[in-house]
């Protein structure tokens, strides 16, 4: 099995681009956010909203790595900053057309084709390199929770049924746990 | 100060699982970043999909690890634009795209061609294969013979696909492993027959008078297909592996072409041991008076051994054959194998054992500290079995 990653050329004229305050956390068009445990919510999570997020302005200087941020989520407040990556990301997306072409394409030669070689055949994913990514934005704190004015102050006019049901849960300290087999099927 | 609203995707079927993050070592990031507009950079993440999947550049191979976060992460972009209108208050809006809790490593490894032996095997080309063609028309008429026939083919686009290996790495384990590429199709060449087109060639540039730096590739095929039925397109390949090949003349690499005459005689001495001094006659005489200098045990490293034998005086050393590419590719099993034939080793003699499992020399000194013991003793370091009550 061959499965393709193809790299574009770096042309951002068709992406859509993040706000530069944003974009020295990361990429152009995408930003890394870490987080200790990991955001939980209940029901459906399509497009509801998670936090607020600050970049503070007056702490960035190019010289230095004072770039902080801040999330907001409910009453809890985290405190990030910028930390530069160890070793460059890539960061892959799995390239949407790949699955439907094969799929919409109703002719006889295709169907055959999928009967004799399966479902292994039906689904070549294919693989793109969305961008390079040399640093993160890191919340490594617990979470600190938010009363009375700061709170008001910080979550601006969002309601409490707006924020309630997101969930930071699991909070572990250890950043690594092992260096696991890679199946080609995780793919 | 600036602010953002943070969303969850609003696509979360097609997002989640939809992103990976993978580490790049520096050469590989610089690859990518250097990709310039409208050039096309080939990347393939290859294996059967019980394999450990790697990564092939062009001209490397990477085994893709698994590193578990306790922490996620999360890919955040701008929403993409339709979802936008969703959230109509002014302000900048971001996406969760997706939450991950891995990242892949990338480790260098050695081109997993090992394979290659197995799926070769039976198909191997020699004398006498030369009406094959005809055979397999009278075949194909009957069809119910021609299914298995056809599936047996392995052509050089199956072991691209299926091999763990970039393009030019395979290209060169071909070459390596003396794999004909006849209408498509891997052969790999009889030992005994690539001997016998070795020693032709080198009989026909002295007997043509042809320079064997340059020697024209048309006039050498011709003459073994005319007197020797070699297909033309058996002995160019040949040629290839044996030097360069360009503008239809031949630049001979000498010494390529006196080691594999010098595999091919030593070959037979798998078993009975034979003198070194017998050897490298055998050797001289069959390279002739031309190349006879360029005759040297170093050209087969890593194909025989070496005993000393006290029954003569004074003692001579015996040669056996014992080529590397037949042991196992595992490493534990590899020195399991190497310390059953000999219980100690020099470093020297057991480096050329251990070459095609190990990227560089590093990682060579690493294998040995773990499966073998150094001792040091007058005559030097001697590497024996680590433990010998393991069963």
């Amino acid at each position: 099995m061959l499965i393709p990653i193809h790299v574009e050329s770096h042309d951002s004229s068709s992406k859509r681009s993040l706000p530069p305050q944003l974009a020295q956390f990361g990429a152009d068009e995408i930003v890394l956010i870490e987080l200790q445990g990991a955001l939980e919510v209940e029901g459906d999570s399509r497009g509801q909203f998670v936090g607020k997020l600050r970049v503070d302005a007056t702490t960035v200087s190019p010289m230095s790595f004072q770039k902080s941020a801040s999330l907001l989520i409910g009453h809890h407040l985290l405190e990030g900053k910028l930390v530069n990556l160890p070793k460059p990301l890539a960061v892959l997306h799995r390239s949407a057309t790949g699955r439907p072409n094969n799929q919409d394409a109703p002719t006889d030669d295709m169907l055959i084709d999928d009967d004799i070689h399966g479902p292994r055949k039906a689904d070549p994913p294919s693989w793109a390199v969305m961008a390079i990514v040399k640093r993160k934005m890191v919340f490594s704190n617990r979470p600190m929770p938010m009363v009375g004015k700061i709170a008001n102050r910080y979550s601006g006019c969002k309601t409490r049924e707006d924020v309630g049901s997101i969930v930071i849960c699991n909070y572990i300290v250890c950043r690594r746990r092992a260096s696991l087999r890679f199946m080609l099927t995780f793919f | 100060m600036e602010e953002y609203d943070l969303t969850f995707s609003f696509n979360p079927s097609s997002d989640t699982g939809a992103f990976k993050l993978m580490a790049l070592p520096p050469e590989l990031c610089k690859l990518i970043e250097s990709t310039g507009d409208g050039e096309c950079l080939s990347l393939n993440i290859k294996g059967q999909s019980e394999e450990d999947a790697v990564l092939c550049t062009l001209d490397k191979t990477y085994t893709i690890r698994s590193v578990v976060l306790s922490n996620s992460v999360l890919v955040v972009t701008p929403p993409a634009v339709g979802a936008a209108a969703d959230r109509q208050n002014g302000e900048d809006v971001v996406v969760i795209r997706d939450q991950l809790n891995e990242i892949l490593e990338l480790v260098p490894s050695v081109p997993r061609l090992h394979r290659l032996n197995g799926l070769l095997r039976g198909r191997e080309y020699d004398e006498g294969h030369e009406d094959e063609d005809e055979d397999e028309e009278d075949v194909s008429s009957d069809a119910e013979n021609a299914r298995p026939r056809k599936r047996q083919k392995f052509s050089y686009e199956d072991a691209r696909e299926t091999l763990q290996a970039s393009d030019i790495e395979l290209h060169e384990g071909l070459r390596a492993r003396r794999v004909l590429v006849l209408d498509g199709e891997l052969r790999p060449i009889a030992p005994s027959h690539l001997n016998t087109i070795l020693e032709l060639l080198l009989n026909y540039l002295v007997s043509l008078s042809l320079p064997h730096d340059a020697a024209d590739i048309k006039e050498l095929a011709s003459a073994l297909e005319d007197d020797h039925d070699i297909k033309k397109s058996v002995s160019t390949q040949v040629m290839g592996w044996f030097g360069q090949v360009s503008d239809g003349k031949w630049k001979m690499d000498v010494d390529d072409v006196v080691k594999g005459v010098g595999v091919g005689i030593l070959r037979t001495y798998k078993d009975e041991p034979i003198a070194q001094d017998d050897f490298l006659g055998k050797w001289r005489k069959t390279v002739g008076d031309t190349f006879e200098a360029r005759v040297s045990l170093n050209l087969l490293s890593g194909n025989y051994l070496s005993n000393p034998s006290y029954l003569t005086e004074p003692p001579t050393h015996m040669l056996t054959y014992f080529p590397s590419s037949s042991l196992p590719v595992d490493p534990a099993t590899r020195f399991t194998d190497l310390f059953l034939t000999r219980a100690r080793w020099k470093a020297e003699e057991i480096s050329p054992f251990l070459a095609d499992i190990v990227v560089n020399s590093k990682e060579r000194d690493k294998l040995l500290l773990k499966y073998a013991r150094a001792i040091t003793d007058t005559e030097g370091i001697w590497y024996t079995a680590r433990a010998k009550y393991n069963g």
